[in-house]
């Protein structure tokens, strides 16, 4: 059906007036509260850039900023360096269909479960006397339990974990469309395994790895269950700091906070797309 | 037949045994990579059967009282009907604007439509703790409080993106002249539409409403505002039970919900007749 102008409109108005009225304008409530200031328990009415000038010279706002990103390039690369493996795996040793999509929905089911029971999950089997510490001690390789809860380590494993499946998919899918040809023609010509990995199959499957890691890293950096549940107060990020304004009634302060969240995750989007437009399509 | 020089031979031994381990390395690795997905699954379900409180592996000894302390929590039950309404409502507000916004995006071409589309997908992008703290103020400002409504609403704007993007997606490879030789035949636009343009999309419109039920179901951070304690949904009562509690009533309301998703994949595999999972992602 070929659709007119007024047809268009029509058909697009429903999605429009609840993205303006439910999107546009909260977020803009939301915004302008920067603007203002928090002060002896109240917001006051006048306008300043008084909020934007303590949150930016505040040195915790930096050690918020730096805890943030150093657990989104962690958390992205250690679920590159996992998912990479994994999906390669699969794309090379699954071969029949069935078995395939079979193991690709294995990898899949943790997303149909909330991030709350995934974060309980880690939760038992991180604690001192759970299944990590028990099995880690059995083979000898450490004496006394090591911390895994309340710190870093333990929201890093965690929110690894719940962010694979966006790392394996996108990299499992330009596998799966990767011309196999070239490398059969590349080991043909007379290259090695790890010739042909590095110079055909790594490059081919670039995009698949950026793709990847631009959700990763914009999920990480928004994440904000698992370091309120696993990081014992000591995990302070971006997600955490906005909440903890708003719970103070500082809505300023946390519109401010949230700002910077947005601002860095769209810069993050922003350059993982501009690295994405020039590797080289499959 | 000549016998291979030694050398070739040799080069063809390694590399058949460097291809050997290979081969075993790469299924090692797909064995510990479905285990460390699962593995915080499988112990949430282990742990919902223990005997004791506190978190010790393996659990000294099996029982159901977590799962009849559960039973006994009215507002786990409270909370577990309202996240159903919320994202069973969100899902149908969403494939009704998503598909029908879809449609308009795919076929029609004006200036700015690619900026449209961006608009449309952006919620994506915006961390959820922003649009939680976005509504609180809006829907506080409105007196709007309380309830499932405001809930609901928000969690249309967290869904409809990946309504529209799969169900565009799904709408661009459409052959148009089947529509068009229903409408010759006499069909108007609206019965093209349920009977031939929906059929077809079938697959989209299932997987996109089993993804916005499940993403609805998840929000927290998005909705932990909204709540007050009376309208709690399921995943934020668990949320603040964690905060306060980490006994095994959660892992047996996990060990329920676990299931609860397996039935609800399985009875869309059942509808959408093994569809294309990869879709899913929207890419």
């Amino acid at each position: 059906m070929k659709l007119r102008g007024p047809v268009i409109l029509a058909l697009m108005a429903p999605a429009l007036a609840l993205m303006a009225v439910l999107y546009v304008v909260p977020l803009g409530v939301y915004f302008i509260n920067s603007f203002h200031e928090f002060r002896d328990g109240r917001i006051l009415p006048a306008w300043t850039l008084q909020t934007y000038v303590r949150y930016f010279t505040d040195p915790f706002s930096y050690r918020v900023i730096g805890t943030s990103l150093r657990l989104s390039f962690v958390v992205t690369a250690l679920a590159v360096l996992i998912g990479y493996p994994v999906a390669y795996a699969l794309h090379t040793r699954v071969h029949r269909p069935a078995a395939r999509a079979a193991i690709a929905l294995l990898l899949f089911s943790p997303l149909l479960v909330s991030v709350v029971v995934r974060t309980y999950g880690w939760l038992i089997l991180l604690a001192s006397q759970g299944l990590v510490n028990t099995t880690l001690r059995g083979l000898g390789l450490i004496q006394e339990p090591i911390s895994l809860l309340f710190n870093m380590r333990g929201v890093v494993i965690s929110l690894t974990h719940i962010l694979l499946p966006f790392a394996i998919f996108p990299i499992y899918s330009v596998m799966d469309r990767l011309d196999l040809s070239l490398k059969e023609a590349a080991r043909d010509l007379g290259a090695g395994w790890r010739e042909t990995f590095l110079h055909v199959t790594l490059p081919l499957t670039m995009p698949g790895i950026v793709a990847g890691a631009l959700i990763c890293f914009t999920l990480a950096l928004s994440a904000f269950v698992t370091p309120q549940l696993l990081g014992g107060g000591r995990v302070q990020v971006l997600p955490l700091a906005v909440y903890n304004s708003t719970v103070e009634i500082n809505w300023p302060g946390g519109a401010v906070a949230g700002l910077t969240l947005l601002v860095i995750s769209i810069a993050a989007v922003w350059a993982l797309n501009a690295l994405l437009r020039r590797l080289p399509t499959v | 037949m000549s016998a291979a020089a030694p050398a070739e031979l040799a080069i063809a031994i390694r590399e058949a045994r460097a291809e050997r381990l290979r081969d075993g390395a790469l299924r090692a690795i797909l064995v510990l990579g479905v285990t460390f997905i699962l593995l915080p699954l499988a112990i949430v379900v282990v742990y919902s059967f223990s005997s004791v409180a506190y978190g010790v592996f393996p659990p000294p000894g099996l029982s159901l009282r977590w799962y009849s302390h559960l039973f006994g929590l009215a507002p786990f039950r409270g909370a577990f009907v309202r996240s159903v309404v919320i994202a069973t409502a969100a899902t149908g507000v969403a494939l009704v604007a998503g598909f029908l916004c879809a449609l308009a995006l795919v076929r029609s071409r004006f200036p700015g439509k690619e900026a449209l589309r961006g608009f449309l997908l952006s919620p994506i992008v915006i961390p959820k703790i922003v649009l939680g703290v976005g509504w609180f103020i809006f829907f506080a400002r409105l007196g709007l409080q309380g309830g499932v409504v405001p809930i609901t609403l928000a969690h249309i704007i967290v869904v409809l993106p990946f309504v529209v993007n799969i169900l565009a997606a799904n709408l661009v490879g459409l052959d148009e002249s089947i529509e068009e030789a229903a409408q010759d035949l006499g069909a108007s636009p609206l019965r093209v539409l349920w009977h031939v343009v929906l059929p077809q999309i079938r697959s989209g419109l299932v997987i996109s409403g089993l993804l916005s039920f499940i993403v609805s179901f998840d929000q927290v951070e998005s909705s932990i505002f909204l709540t007050r304690g009376e309208n709690n949904t399921l995943p934020i009562e668990m949320f603040l039970y964690m905060e306060k509690w980490q006994d095994p009533t959660i892992a047996a309301l996990s060990a329920l919900l676990i299931l609860f998703a397996a039935a609800v994949l399985a009875a869309a595999l059942l509808v959408s007749r093994g569809t294309n999972l990869r879709r899913m992602l929207g890419r």
